[in-house]
């Protein structure tokens, strides 16, 4: 019983060890290839379904013809594309490691 | 505070006990440090800080972060708390812990130093990594500087601009200079050309050839340690073509100076700096690094060179820290052949006043600038609130995901004050770190010198590493401050080389130990203010602010004290002497950043001060319930 116990605490150790040099090592590539991402992302949301946000682009009919594919994204697109942003937002200020 | 009080005098108690005991009573070893350093952060962690999120901020498992409320799957992301811990880690810890240790423990003497790391590190650096965190968590994510343009005045915001800027300026001359010091070793440019190299390699097979990021690793790190082996050997063949090259370089002048300006902290008679050409061509490549890092998209060359520089530098404290261990574990009982690597070398105290040749250097405010990060850091609360907060997917992830780290940083402190104690050589504080952390290599029989050349590639990367990606954040402030008034700005290459033009002429005009205090003073400056604005939600939402009030008012005041000391070492060790010209510029516009630092930090106090009192009578919001879990 010891044993068992004392092996599913080293699991765990062993686990979160490994969560944390993820963390140090590749999260941020993760991080980064996401936002690559999402810049191409916006660009194609936008000239898709850009008059949600009063940028009427795309005739309609092909708006909604994709807008079934779009839908599930679009709160978290406007969430982002709309929100305020401050210089200090940069990813850039993402990297400073000092 | 209340309740809070008894832990807080028993963990002053405690820290002070704990060194006077290793320093009166002969105990001064790596291993009882290293044990020291572990009981400050346990007594730290479950004492003072998990109290402070239960109690006062009483974080609640079952309220919506941003990360779950906003999620985008770009900026707010729920992700794993250890996952998180390690990003912090990596983002807060860098060269600040490193080059502030060494400077002060050699000025000051190791048990000023260790008192400062410890004490700081639990009543001010945590709290202020942590309470950042939680002030954008409970505000929607928002970053520090929006929060004090909501809770303060506008003004804040462009005031905390305007500090950031100067504070960018400082750290990155102080930073050129003391890469380009150690890069003019012939030991070391090998390993950091190789780093360049394959920094492109590795940015080159993840982002566009798709290859695996162990394989990607592998590859490139095995070349890059491969390249610092093979020039460790001070008289191999590497060392002996760079030591031949720079002689060639300075040839050119006929062995004369390029310029010649003035550092009045040295002995007397060694006040003179000789600027020679090789000095100028390997700042020039330490320039084209950072050029690289600044202008190439970041996946193309920050972002792994960084990386790889992070697996470098995370083997390297390893290893030291394990040699560290076993050196001291071994002299304890009764072993002789690691007494020299573990005792302790260095003057536990030196006095109040540092004994410095020009100037004046008393321990309060000076030494609370000299190490900053290690202790606290105003920068950390920067990041934390904009990359870190947003992925938080739990309140109770805040205390070990912030405060974690920063004690995490703490530990990174303390090896640099370790291996800068018990280093056998005597001499500057870069070259005497590297020997202390070759030391400790050698425990595991790898060669002392190959063991120091290894801490010197790592003392370098770990410095230009940060110092590219402060250039990159220096332009993009730039572009973003001056850019609409001069459009020419907004360009990527000019406002990369208008930043890279006054860090060259800070550097060689400029005395290193005077830009790194200023920088600590205005690294600290940022975090009394940040301190200040998390004092401000405190009192905005009914809570006990003394946990964020009191370190605020001993940095702030601190700070500002340091700033003016500086100013007065500038003008009565440089300008009042009748220097060259060269020298006066230098000293003349470090005054006068000190100066606006010193007003800018004023103006905001008094905004500070002015919306704690408007909030302290009428609290913004009711008080959250106690955590439901």
């Amino acid at each position: 019983m010891a044993a068992s116990a004392f092996a599913s605490r080293a699991r765990r150790w062993l686990k979160s060890a490994r969560e944390f040099l993820y963390g140090m090592a590749g999260h941020e590539f993760e991080r980064h290839a996401v936002e690559l991402r999402a810049e191409l992302d916006d660009l194609f949301v936008l000239i898709t379904v850009g008059d949600l946000v009063g940028v009427p682009i795309m005739p309609p009919y092909y708006s909604l013809r994709l807008m079934p594919y779009m839908l599930p994204r679009l709160d978290a697109w406007k969430r982002r594309v709309l929100r305020e942003r401050h210089l200090l937002d940069t990813p850039d200020y993402d990297l400073h490691q000092i | 505070m209340g309740n809070g009080a008894t832990p807080v005098l028993l963990l002053v108690a405690g820290v002070l006990v704990l060194v006077a005991v290793m320093a009166g009573a002969g105990l001064s070893n790596t291993l009882i440090a290293i044990v020291v350093g572990g009981l400050v952060i346990w007594g730290g962690y479950k004492f003072y800080a998990t109290q402070i999120d239960r109690k006062v901020i009483q974080s609640d498992a079952n309220r919506r972060t941003p990360a779950n409320l906003y999620m985008d799957g770009v900026d707010f992301v729920p992700t794993n708390r250890n996952v998180l811990f390690g990003y912090h880690f990596k983002g807060v810890a860098a060269a600040g812990p490193v080059v502030g240790t060494i400077t002060a423990a050699l000025l000051w003497g190791w048990v000023p130093a260790l008192l400062w790391l410890a004490l700081g590190v639990i009543f001010i650096g945590w709290a202020s990594d942590y309470s950042a965190i939680v002030v954008s968590v409970r505000n929607e994510g928002n970053s520090m500087s929006a929060t004090a343009h909501r809770l303060i005045s506008p003004r804040t915001r462009q005031l905390l601009l305007l500090f950031i800027f100067f504070y960018l300026l400082l750290v990155v001359a102080a930073f050129t200079n003391i890469t380009t010091g150690v890069v003019v070793n012939p030991t070391v440019p090998l390993g950091i050309i190789a780093l360049a190299v394959m920094g492109v390699l590795a940015g080159q097979m993840l982002y566009r050839w798709r290859q695996d990021l162990i394989v990607t690793t592998g590859i490139t790190f095995g070349i890059t340690l491969l390249a610092v082996l093979l020039g460790a050997d001070a008289n191999g063949p590497v060392a002996n073509f760079f030591k031949s090259f720079n002689a060639g370089l300075d040839s050119i002048t006929g062995g004369q100076a390029v310029v010649t300006t003035l550092d009045p902290t040295r002995p007397a008679g060694q006040q003179e700096v000789r600027i020679m050409p090789h000095f100028i061509f390997w700042l020039a490549g330490v320039f084209l690094f950072s050029y690289l890092g600044s202008a190439l998209p970041i996946w193309r060359f920050a972002q792994p060179t960084t990386y790889l520089g992070f697996w470098l530098t995370a083997s390297a404290m390893i290893v030291g820290f394990l040699g560290a261990a076993i050196a001291g574990a071994l002299l304890l009982v009764g072993n002789p052949a690691f007494a020299t690597l573990a005792a302790f070398k260095l003057a536990p105290f030196t006095g109040y006043m540092a004994p410095v040749a020009a100037g004046i250097q008393p321990l309060w405010p000076m030494l609370f600038v000299t190490i900053a990060c290690g202790a606290i850091s105003g920068w950390h609360a920067l990041f934390g609130s904009v990359g870190t907060a947003r992925q938080i997917d739990n309140e109770r992830d805040m205390l070990p995901v912030g405060g974690g780290a920063m004690f995490a940083e703490f530990a990174l402190a303390l090896l640099s004050l370790l291996a800068v104690t018990a280093a056998t050589q005597q001499g500057a504080g870069a070259a005497r770190f590297a020997a202390g952390v070759g030391g400790f290599f050698s425990v595991f029989g790898i060669p002392a010198a190959y063991g120091t050349a290894i801490a010197s590639a790592v003392f370098v990367v770990i410095v230009i590493c940060t110092t590219q990606l402060i250039f990159r954040v220096m332009r993009v402030t730039v572009s973003e401050g001056i850019g609409d008034a001069m459009p020419a700005f907004r360009n990527v290459h000019v406002s990369t080389l208008f930043c890279m033009l006054l860090t060259f002429l800070l550097v060689i005009t400029g005395t290193f130990i005077y830009l790194f205090q200023l920088f600590g003073a205005s690294n600290q400056l940022m975090a009394a203010l940040s301190l200040l604005i998390v004092a401000v939600w405190l009192a905005s939402t009914g809570r006990n602010p003394a946990f964020a009030a009191i370190p605020f008012l001993f940095m702030y005041v601190t700070t500002i004290a340091a700033s003016l000391v500086t100013a007065y070492n500038l003008w009565d060790t440089i300008l009042s002497k009748n220097p060259a010209p060269i020298a006066i510029f230098g000293s003349g516009l470090m005054i006068v950043i000190a100066l606006l630092l010193v007003v800018a930090a004023l103006v905001i106090g008094l905004d500070g001060l002015r919306a704690y009192q408007r909030y302290r009578q009428r609290p913004g919001e009711a008080v959250p319930s106690p955590a439901g879990t």
